[in-house]
């Protein structure tokens, strides 16, 4: 009887123990703050088709994350040793973003670019996002470093917001990340009443010229010429500068296709799965649910409204100089951040709300792309100048 | 090969080398004597507890070095005096980082311990591992003082001077250097100026790109018969006689042809070429097909009857 008892013992001992083991006994009310989020991202994705690619990993990752266990088992992103600690290493590392990079890059046409290369400066003006929100975030008690890592999401774009982040302020990477792929995914909702408000009708069916046909030495001499003109300035950029160029030039080279297919279609996609997924992951609601979060939030959303505003009255001022007929509609100065294609998609659907002839996707994408450009030398500044 | 590519490769080469020479290799070539301390009375002591001169190696690199196999002496006349065993995980010099060496004449005591003494006046060199590369040297000035050592006053840096802390594995640098970030918000606590100089930073990137993509497509010439097509079509657009018209120079406007132009043409060429065949005679012949009846391709005679 003695045996059977201990036995018994030994056995509730053991249920116990697993019972302290299990997400329910660890559970906390972040946590399910936390699911709750992941299960809105992956909503917005699948319901609404808000950037899917991104925020079903990101959503998932988030679940994933924020299943609440015992420290010490090796389980957790943040836990040396852990399986995803190994696949988080590219994220902390800065290396998945240059990764991102290159498929862009091989998969971008910048013809609408070169065909009128004045669309460039206005990728440099909804740069200003990022700086506002860098003034905002230091007014709010941040770091000069933390400010930069932060005001980066003006730039909307998120593997530039990673890498940067990554080397200014990897305590905040996951808040960052989270709030520039979740704005990026609110571009559509953002961007249009503010085009709306700074935009008298008559400016709003301007009609642009239809982009030139742009020769294939021109499309190589981009990546080559874009290159050596941008890093030789800023050098920081080169992480990513070098590999959006490269895979350009993969692209238009012609001679590389196989390359080009890679760095646009498996790579991409694999890199962009471990990028979602450890970001997602790394909002475990311990290290996440922080008043500096929120704050982070809103300066995303307060950057995102500096930026369009910034592209769309540099676009009025441009046209200032311009003259008639060379006009630029400002309804694709919106897409100066590199939010690509969306925020050109924006400037279409908007355009076409007043002149249901007016096709104005392939002007901003000239913007939108220089966007990509522009974000990613101001993040080469904010590293030189903070790190 | 032909002469000009031959031409080509050689000034490439040559280019390329003397790149290499000028740009540090992050290399053995980047190491550094950094500094160093004559007469050690109450200084840092070595493995043996004993107060031995040393010399400090600096590696300037931004990737770890092995000195393994190079050589110090304090001899120029004989480079190779004490060659740094190789092999060792101890002579890997991490980036930025140090390695000292005891020169107290006691190279039994490990390979850190040199097989000469520190004297003033003399000049200290590393040579690279062929025994002939200079690759830094330093002469130590008379009248040393006791435990105060004589290094550069910045890691790496060109001027050497006797330390206020000697710093034997560490940063000759002990001032206190605020961090840029922390200049910035004390120089910018609004981000204002960061905002300026960032932005012009930005726009100036982003107006070079512009300035050069404007001119990049005058520069290249482009297929100059796509050029006479575009004003041959300009032309006709603005209703101008082409005949006998005088040739003006062509406006940047009347050169680009757009996408969408260029496709309306292969259309164009292409419904046209569809179209396209021999001319024929407009008479139309009708034939009455006359269909004689013949028992023998009857069918009917083919079945049976129907039984009753």
């Amino acid at each position: 009887m003695g045996g059977s008892g201990s036995f018994f013992s030994f056995v509730v001992e053991q249920i116990t123990q697993f019972l302290s083991y299990t997400a329910f006994a660890n559970l906390t009310s972040g946590h399910l703050i936390m699911i709750v989020i992941g299960l809105i991202f992956i909503y917005l994705a699948i319901a609404k088709e808000y950037e899917p690619m991104l925020l079903v990993p990101i959503g998932f990752g988030i679940l994933i994350g924020n299943i609440a266990f015992t420290p010490g088992l090796k389980l957790g992103i943040y836990e040396t040793g852990s399986v995803l600690n190994y696949l988080y290493f590219g994220v902390m590392q800065g290396l998945y973003p240059p990764l991102i990079f290159l498929g862009i890059g091989a998969m971008t046409d910048f013809s609408a670019l070169i065909s009128n290369p004045k669309l460039i400066l206005i990728g440099a003006a909804a740069q200003f996002g990022i700086f506002g929100a860098y003034a905002i975030a230091l007014a709010l008690g941040f770091s000069p470093a933390e400010a930069g890592a932060i005001g980066i999401i003006g730039g909307a774009d998120g593997p530039t917001a990673i890498f940067l982040s990554s080397k200014l302020a990897p305590d905040l990477m996951g808040a960052i990340a989270i709030s520039a792929y979740s704005y990026m995914a609110l571009v559509p909702v953002i961007q249009p009443p503010i085009m709306k408000l700074l935009t008298s009708k008559k400016e709003r069916v301007i009609r642009m010229k239809p982009p030139r046909a742009v020769s294939k030495q021109e499309k190589i001499f981009f990546p080559i010429a874009g290159l050596l003109l941008t890093t030789f300035l800023v050098p920081s950029g080169l992480p990513l500068l070098g590999m959006l160029f490269f895979g350009n030039l993969l692209k238009e080279s012609g001679v590389t296709k196989r390359l080009a297919d890679t760095a646009k279609g498996s790579l991409i996609d694999i890199v962009t799965i471990l990028l979602g997924l450890t970001v997602g992951a790394s909002t475990q609601a311990t290290t996440f649910l922080t008043p500096q979060s929120v704050k982070i939030f809103l300066l995303g959303a307060f950057s995102f409204v500096i930026a369009t505003t910034a592209g769309v009255l540099f676009v009025k001022f441009f046209n200032l100089f311009l003259k008639e007929g060379n006009k630029i509609n400002p309804l694709i100065g919106n897409s100066g951040v590199s939010a690509v294609p969306d925020s050109a998609r924006v400037s279409q659907v908007v355009g076409l709300q007043y002149d249901r002839t007016n096709y104005l996707l392939m002007h901003a994408m000239g913007p939108n792309v220089a966007g990509v450009i522009g974000s990613a030398v101001a993040a080469g500044i904010l590293l030189s100048f903070l790190s | 090969m032909s002469i000009n590519s031959l031409k080509i490769t050689i000034v490439v080469l040559l280019v390329s080398f003397a790149g290499l020479r000028m740009v540090s290799g992050q290399s053995a070539l980047d190491l550094r004597i950094n500094e160093v301390l004559v007469e050690n009375n109450s200084n840092y002591v070595d493995d043996f507890g004993e107060h031995s001169p040393w010399i400090e190696i600096f590696n300037s690199a931004y990737n770890s070095v092995d000195i393994g196999g190079l050589y110090l002496t304090d001899d120029l006349s004989n480079p190779t005096k004490y060659r740094i065993a190789r092999g060792q995980q101890i002579t890997l010099i991490p980036p930025r980082s140090y390695l000292v060496f005891w020169a107290n004449n006691q190279p039994s005591h490990g390979i850190r311990h040199l097989n000469f003494v520190l004297q003033e006046g003399k000049t200290i060199a590393l040579y690279d591992a062929n025994g002939r590369t200079l690759i830094d040297s330093v002469t130590i000035p008379y009248s040393m003082q006791p435990d105060i050592t004589y290094g550069r006053k910045v890691d790496g840096g060109d001027v050497w001077v006797n330390l206020a802390k000697s710093t034997p594995g560490a940063n000759n640098d002990t001032e206190f250097h605020p961090l840029a970030a922390d200049k910035f918000l004390e120089v910018d606590p609004s981000g204002s100026g960061m905002a300026f100089v960032a932005m012009t930073v930005v726009f100036t990137a982003l107006a070079i790109l512009f300035v050069f993509f404007k001119n990049l497509s005058r520069v290249l010439k482009m297929d100059m018969s796509k050029q006479r097509i575009a004003r041959t079509l300009a032309k006709a657009r603005l209703g101008r006689d082409t005949e006998g018209a005088v040739d003006k120079p062509e406006t940047e406007e009347e050169f680009n042809v757009s996408g969408e132009v260029n496709a309306a043409i292969a259309m164009t060429l292409y419904l046209y070429s569809a179209e396209l065949h021999d001319a024929e005679n407009t008479v139309l012949t009708i034939n009455k097909v006359s269909r004689t009846y013949s028992p023998w391709s009857s069918k009917i005679y083919g079945l049976r009857k129907s039984p009753n």
